[in-house]
């Protein structure tokens, strides 16, 4: 059943009315990884926003039933609701260029009906090297052999 | 066993193709089909033979491969190649990327949250 399926036409109507409402934003970490092939377990995607104060990101949050709660504490901004539990907001990427040229290298991937930014593999695997927290040390030689193997796949195709 | 043209054909009109878009999706030239077309038979003389001998049609001892079966056969073989041309690299990496870049992105990425949503080692 559709509606029991992970990531469904929930979370694809909120990245659609993203677009529609024009804010930038990059899909980065683990799920970025993931869609590019890399064998890889996740629990939320990670959404990079040039501008959280962008007003199209709460424009898009209401149409999904899905509310912005501001930071609390040491605890980073967050979404709320239903439709968006499954993102994460990230302000900031360690070890990687600005948002702009970011959003230029990064690649275009179909999710259904709508096309997202996606931050490529080794961007990724730049960022996790520059953090280096234990959790991106463990995941990093899987994230390495993947983007490997997407090569020599292309090399063995050309 | 040779081609049945009226059963091709209907295939490629379900699928709303002429045949000359059909050849050209499968990379199989105009002169390749029809010399396959016309040929008595598609099966090496040796498997009559053999089927004569037994007394029994070819397909009795013949079997389609199943495609999922092909799929992971060549990826499979593609982990071997890559396997070899890098040897540093864990197979078993190899192998699930390869699995994963046969699926549909969003395929990918249901499986990566289904799986660090059932089992929460890393966060």
């Amino acid at each position: 059943m559709a509606e029991n399926l992970i990531f469904s036409s929930k979370e694809i109507s909120f990245l659609r009315e993203l677009i529609k409402q024009d804010v930038k934003f990059i899909l980065v970490g683990l799920s970025a990884a993931a869609l590019q092939g890399a064998p890889v377990v996740t629990q939320d995607i990670d959404l990079w926003f040039k501008n959280l104060a962008d007003p199209g990101i709460k424009k898009a949050l209401k149409k999904v039933g899905g509310v912005y709660v501001h930071p609390i504490g040491l605890n980073p901004p967050t979404f709320a609701g239903d439709s968006v539990k499954l993102f994460d907001i990230v302000s900031t990427m360690h070890g990687l260029d600005s948002f702009d040229n970011e959003m230029c290298n990064s690649i275009k991937v179909s999710l259904g009906q709508i096309q997202i930014h996606v931050l490529k593999l080794e961007r990724i695997i730049k960022s996790k090297e520059t953090v280096g927290r234990a959790k991106d040390r463990i995941v990093l030689p899987v994230l390495k052999d993947a983007l490997e193997t997407i090569r020599s796949l292309k090399k063995l195709k050309t | 066993m040779h081609i049945s043209p009226a059963k091709l054909k209907s295939l490629y009109e379900s699928k709303e193709m002429h045949l000359k878009r059909l050849l050209s999706l499968a990379g199989v030239s105009k002169s390749a089909y029809y010399h396959l077309l016309y040929k008595d038979t598609l099966l090496p003389d040796s498997l009559h033979r053999i089927a004569q001998i037994l007394e029994v049609r070819p397909s009795a001892f013949l079997e389609e491969i199943n495609p999922d079966e092909k799929k992971m056969r060549k990826i499979l073989s593609l982990t071997d190649k890559i396997s070899a041309s890098r040897p540093t690299l864990d197979r078993d990496n190899i192998r699930h990327t390869l699995i994963l870049l046969n699926e549909k992105p969003i395929e990918r990425l249901r499986r990566s949250l289904i799986r660090g949503r059932k089992l929460n080692i890393l966060q």
